[in-house]
């Protein structure tokens, strides 16, 4: 009997990460070319992958021996039930022989410890084997996203988070799925074709002559047919991603769809989403049914085979009636566990096919490795940046030539309109991004040979958008401080100038700040990102428009205490606003990619060049007009 | 390719396999279910989805039976291929001659009725199941869009995209099995029938192994339940971990918090296996079940028989019929099993469904379909409001009043409650206390398209779906492409859109991943402005765009002669002197309204806050003599 197909598997189709649409971040993605962080893995065979997969976690043939042992055991045990009645029908019912009650029962017994004791092995194999998987599984999914974390950032942010954390998630579910249902399956299968044809070459080995060939056509049209739903499943998965697409933009977008009133055209746009779905795995379901009935079909002519055979065959033999019946019997017995195969083949290679993806992510090296670091000098940290040439994979030059000193303790603004490359120079200074061409000197060392611990113990980075993750405020400058205690907190808060905002919320270090720090408001986000800054007390301290959707008030008050905490240290701000560079020790101008003037303010200012028109932009948009006139009317 | 090495390091943070501990929080009382409960609950569930597609599931059920038929049919075909064919030719040596070729012609017969019955049955199945999943997911999508924002805000995204595919996938799983299981139940119902027409007392323990095999399968699907439940709650915690540590990926990096994110995320992968662990354990005994208990339980059933033949109230004959058919069954009661099974694990999913397709708070709106002409008056009444906790409020008792038309713009500390201001005048929110009134009609009186026909909102964070320029822009509004094109001009982005390849019809990709911040503010406003609105709200909607861009904009908006009244919230002084009004919030409430100037003059805390630059510059001068 045939098409049962473990309910929990059989059209799965594809694996669901229930979260491809998933909010990008700020930075708009580079475009990815070349070696790819997600590129598709080398394929490579089952037994390999599942050798690899057993080096890097090592849990997963922990006392497989023993399994596979147990497993044996339950199959045999299976086998024992119908033989037992067999026997009794046979040897005690349909023989002349009188009933031997006792023989009966005896025999019967037998049978029921034999059944159950092999339930018990089975069950113990299943749970073994599957136990094993998730302690594999466990540890490959922190392995992949411990790297994740020390992969460059620039290729990790290039690709879609929801493939991403497929990676860590359902890449690996559907191996669970596979061993729990198809790997059991092929084990107890492998078990009993090879029982039932070793029966049948018992019973007359011409038999499983004749019957071998048809038997190989049969699993090879099985494996054909498989491909060929394979491939239309492939096509499925194209309409499963654009529904996934629709349903997430519906529900990611919502508060835009409700501030348009899009709902109409939003219900719209999914229903025709997922009526395509909905006919595309329809159809492949009708092939499907129609391709598993062809077997059903194939099953039939094996087995008119065997009569025919055995028919024919029989001339001059001593095959007898029952023998030719018994052999009818296990090729029932054998179709049903080829069918399974075959079936889990298919599984097999989803899964295969999601370990491999994450092996491939394990084999790539760290990026935050340094094989010989260097020690950083003590105190503040100057940078030296030396011909520095970026450009974003498959993009324009976005630094070129880039030469710059910060002197060690010296506080300096970096400005220019959108697009000039500020935030990359930024982002190359603190080693987020590593320059193609040109050398970065931190403290006199190169920046590639200072070990990532101290690096980012000694530097601090902080960006426009500060990532903030679900938790309190006080969670959230743990991050930076692990040790942080409540005092620590306000202490900072108080040098910072902060504290009356922190006070001011609803429960102040212990506020919720919500999912990707939703409940504050922008301007608080970067107060947060701020105070684990000013947590860390960098030698080094680089601002990214950091105080960018705060007032201005409170940003001059912010600049002002971070000039008071950048005593002795080097700090180094990306500026939106040029009041930051009206401050600054030193100014650098940059414009495609480009430093073009360098100097102090006033110098930059008198010179009239680039920044003296920048400033004169910047002036006119903050002066408020009443001031302006009133400066104009001093002149 | 290079070796893979051994495990990581980072596998060590990994906790060792331990028991189930389940936090207080992570089962509730309704996830502590009685077998009998779970049996109901489960079978509502399933009529529930099975009453969405009645005819699929009845063809698949037909199917099914023809199978089964079909299967019963084949067991004659041997056995009477035995008599007719096998027995006189191998036992008593006569020639095949046509009888071979009949035997063959019906073994391929009842083939080819098998195949068809399961042609009919999977095909059926899959249309139900898949058909009741596009339903579902469609009518989740469609109940999420009427629910009030004050609801959305409080579910985590990942959570309500997992909702809407793996567990309405899940929940809708059990219908996979659900025909050829009740294909079973009609054979084993037929066996039983058949068996105590041959001899009662046979049949009666024909029936109690089939009830103990079916107890026991269920009896291990409801020991799962609650495995079920805490797995599926820590499966969706690794998710949101994995997703919010990738998504934070630089900040991790630039603080060098790897280690810190290695060590929570095996916390919670270590909880989820080891909840895995124990459904693993329930499934094994499951499976063991499943596969030994029918055969094992037919021995006694057979010995039963046995006895019953010496006895002399049955043949030899008759045992062997009933042990045929109990031979049958054995795979339909394993089926049972798989979908006891499934139906406990759909019903947690469906459980998670639920928590969306229950809430009841759709947003409620009136009948007031009148859309009056010209810029929209606002009048804003002591409004209390705090996003759903109305014990920490964001405003207090605000009052604000706008006679309609002009540019009004918002200003205000950091978090003195500006976007909740625009936010209530969107009615994305409903105020805790006070009301919100358009011409003097409260925004809750309005129809439902009436009140976007009139108000539209543009915030810092402009959300585009992946679809063309024009379709982001229209947004399933009728109108023409010079419409679109006037209001790109308007909002100063007609330029890249033209430089793009496709120009209106280019594709912006997944969250307008192919434009810049700026650039996707812009077509955020555009979006707003070809609706014509009345009442246009923009909350920092030009933050990412160079000053002396947004200058322009503003400006062009002023000069356009939109007959709107616009309410901004800005930071740029230069922004802010360009409006007709200023209303100055302060701690969730309006301190003070009035024009620029005046206000420069006669409101300290609006000249601190606006000249915060320029008091800055000239105390650098007086203090420092200006930066050397």
């Amino acid at each position: 009997m045939s098409d049962t197909a473990a309910p929990s598997t059989g059209d799965t189709a594809a694996p669901s990460t229930g979260d491809t649409a998933a909010p990008s971040s700020g930075d708009t993605a580079a475009p990815s070319t070349g070696d790819r962080l997600l590129g598709d893995a080398p394929p490579g065979s089952v037994l390999a992958t599942l050798r690899r997969t057993a080096h890097a976690a090592p849990q997963l043939v922990a006392g497989i021996r023993t399994t596979f042992l147990l497993a044996l055991l339950g199959s045999a045990g299976l086998l024992a039930a119908p033989l037992v009645v067999q026997r009794l029908l046979d040897v005690h019912l349909l023989s002349d022989v009188p009933l031997d009650l006792a023989a009966v029962l005896r025999l019967g017994a037998l049978g029921l410890v034999a059944g159950l004791a092999g339930a018990g092995a089975n069950q113990r194999a299943v749970q073994r084997m599957m136990t094993a998987t998730a302690e594999a599984i466990a540890s490959l999914r922190v392995q992949a996203l411990d790297r994740l974390h020390a992969l460059p950032v620039l290729e990790v942010q290039a690709e879609r988070r929801g493939a991403l954390v497929a990676r860590v998630t359902t890449d690996l579910d559907v191996v669970t799925q596979f061993v729990g249902w198809g790997g059991v399956g092929f084990a107890v299968g492998a078990v009993r074709v090879t029982a039932a044809l070793a029966a049948v070459g018992v019973v007359e080995w011409r038999l499983l002559v004749v019957l071998l060939p048809p038997l190989a056509v049969y699993a090879l049209a099985l494996g054909a047919s498989q491909r060929l739903l394979q491939r239309a499943h492939d096509r499925v998965r194209g309409h499963v991603a654009t529904s996934l697409g629709a349903v997430g933009e519906a529900v990611s977008g919502l508060p835009t769809i409700r501030a348009y009133g899009a709902e109409h055209r939003t219900r719209e746009r999914v229903g025709d989403a997922l009526e395509e779905q909905f006919r595309a795995e329809y159809r492949v379901g009708v092939l499907g049914a129609v391709l598993f009935s062809s077997a059903e079909v194939f099953a039939a002519v094996l087995t008119a085979v065997a009569v025919a055979g055995g028919v024919l065959i029989a001339g001059g033999t001593a095959l007898s009636a029952g023998e030719v019946v018994a052999v009818l019997f296990l090729v029932t017995l054998l179709l049903d566990p080829v069918q399974t195969m075959v079936e889990t083949i298919h599984e097999a290679q989803s899964a295969g096919a999601g370990l491999r993806r994450v092996l491939h992510l394990l084999q790539r090296e760290p990026e935050d490795r340094v094989g010989d670091p260097l020690p950083l000098p003590a105190g503040a940290l100057g940078v030296r940046i030396d011909r520095v040439t970026f450009a974003y994979p498959g993009g324009e030059p976005v630094l070129v030539d880039v030469r710059l000193d910060v002197e060690p303790g010296s506080h300096v603004a970096i400005v220019g309109t959108t697009g000039s490359g500020k935030t990359t120079l930024a982002k190359v200074v603190v080693r987020l991004l590593r320059a193609r061409a040109g050398r970065v000197e931190l403290g006199g060392v190169a920046l590639e040979r200072v070990a990532t611990d101290e690096l980012r113990h000694r530097v601090a980075f902080v960006p426009q958008e500060g990532f903030l993750f679900d938790g309190t405020v006080l969670e959230n400058l743990r991050v930076a401080a692990p040790a942080l205690t409540v005092e620590g907190a306000h202490e900072a808060a108080v040098r910072l100038g902060v504290d009356g905002w922190l006070l001011g919320l609803a429960d102040g270090l212990a506020t919720d700040v919500g999912e990707r720090g939703g409940r504050l408001s922008a301007g608080e986000r970067q107060l947060v990102a701020l105070l684990r800054a000013a947590l860390r007390s960098p030698d080094l301290l680089v601002l990214d428009e950091a105080t960018s959707a705060v007032d201005p008030a409170l940003e001059v008050a912010l600049r002002t205490a971070i000039e008071r905490l950048g005593t002795g240290r080097t700090v180094v701000t990306i500026a939106h606003r040029l009041s930051t560079a009206e401050a600054a020790d030193h100014v650098v101008v940059m414009a495609r990619g480009r430093v073009v003037e360098q100097g102090t303010h006033t110098a930059l200012v008198a010179a009239g060049g680039a920044y003296a028109h920048l400033h004169a932009d910047w002036e006119s948009g903050t002066a408020t007009p009443t001031g302006q006139l009133a400066r104009g009317g001093d002149a | 390719m290079q070796p893979t090495s051994g495990p990581s390091p980072a596998a060590d943070l990994l906790p060792p396999v331990g028991p189930l501990r389940v936090a207080p929080d992570e089962l509730g009382p309704e996830d502590r279910l009685g077998p009998s409960e779970l049996l109901r609950e489960g079978a509502t569930h399933v009529w529930g989805l099975v009453r969405g597609r009645p005819l699929g599931f009845a063809t698949a059920v037909v199917g099914s039976v023809t199978f089964v038929a079909a299967v019963l049919a084949t067991s004659r075909v041997v056995g009477g291929l035995t008599d007719t064919l096998l027995v006189p030719v191998l036992e008593q040596g006569e020639a095949p001659g046509p009888r071979l070729r009949d035997a063959v012609v019906a073994l391929l017969a009842v083939g080819v009725w098998r195949a068809l019955g399961i042609t009919l049955r999977r095909s059926a199945a899959g249309w139900t199941q898949y058909g009741v999943l596009a339903d579902l997911r469609r009518r989740l999508v469609s109940h999420q869009l009427d629910l009030p924002l004050s609801w959305y805000v409080r579910q985590r995204v990942g959570d309500l995209l997992a909702v809407n595919d793996a567990h309405a996938r899940q929940a809708t799983f059990v219908l996979a099995p659900l025909p050829f299981a009740t294909g079973a139940v009609v054979l084993a119902l037929g066996t039983v029938g058949l068996t105590t027409f041959i001899d009662p007392v046979l049949g009666l323990a024909v029936a109690a192994a089939l009830a103990v095999v079916v107890v026991v399968e269920m009896v291990v699907a409801w020991s799962a339940f609650r495995a079920f439940v805490v797995e599926q709650r820590r499966r969706s915690v690794v998710a949101r971990t994995a997703h919010e540590s990738i998504d934070g990926a630089q900040t991790v990096r630039a603080l060098g918090a790897r280690e810190r994110e290695t060590a929570r995320f095996a916390r919670d992968v270590g909880s989820l296996r080891d909840a895995e662990v124990v459904v693993h354990r329930r499934f094994a005994w499951m499976r063991a079940a499943m596969d030994a208990l029918p055969s094992s339980l037919s021995i006694p059933v057979v010995v039963l028989g046995a006895v019953r033949v010496d006895a002399g109230v049955i043949s030899p004959g008759d045992l062997v019929t009933v042990a045929y058919l109990l031979a049958l069954l054995s795979m339909p009661l394993a089926l049972l099993g798989f979908l006891l099974w499934d139906t406990a694990h759909s019903l947690t999913a469906w459980r998670r469904v639920r928590t969306v397709l229950d809430v009841e708070q759709v947003v409620e709106h009136g009948d007031d379909e009148h859309v009056p002409a010209g810029p929209a008056a606002v009048d804003v009444r002591t409004v209390t409001f705090g996003y759903g906790d109305p014990s920490t409020p964001v405003l207090h008792d605000l009052d604000l009043r706008l006679d309609g038309g002009g540019t009004i713009a918002v200003v205000g500390p950091t978090a003195s409650g500006k976007t909740s201001l625009l936010t209530l005048l969107a009615r994305l929110w409903d105020p805790d206390g006070g009301a919100v009134r358009l011409d003097g009609r409260d925004l809750r009186g309005l129809d439902r398209a009436a009140l976007p026909a009139q108000v539209a909102l543009v915030g810092q964070e402009a959300f585009l779906f992946d679809d063309s320029i024009r379709g982001n822009v229209a947004l399933g509004l009728d109108v023409d492409d010079a419409a679109v094109w006037d209001a790109l001009a308007l909002a100063g982005v007609d330029d890249v859109v033209r430089e793009l390849a496709g120009g209106l019809d280019a594709v912006v990709g997944e969250r307008g991943a192919t434009l810049s911040g700026g650039q996707r503010q812009r077509l955020a406003l555009a979006r707003a402005l070809v609706r014509r609105p009345r009442l246009l709200l923009l909350d920092d909607a030009t933050s990412a765009v160079d000053p002396s861009v947004e200058a322009r904009i503003l400006a062009g908006l002023r000069e356009s002669a939109l007959p709107a009244t616009v309410v901004l919230v800005a930071s740029r002084p230069a922004s802010i002197a360009l409006c007709d009004e200023v209303v100055l919030l302060e701690q969730g409430r309006v301190v003070a309204q009035g024009a620029h100037e005046e206000l420069l003059r006669t409101e300290p805390r609006y000249a601190h806050l606006l000249q915060a630059y320029e008091r800055d510059r000239e105390e650098r001068a007086g203090t420092t003599g200006g930066p050397t």
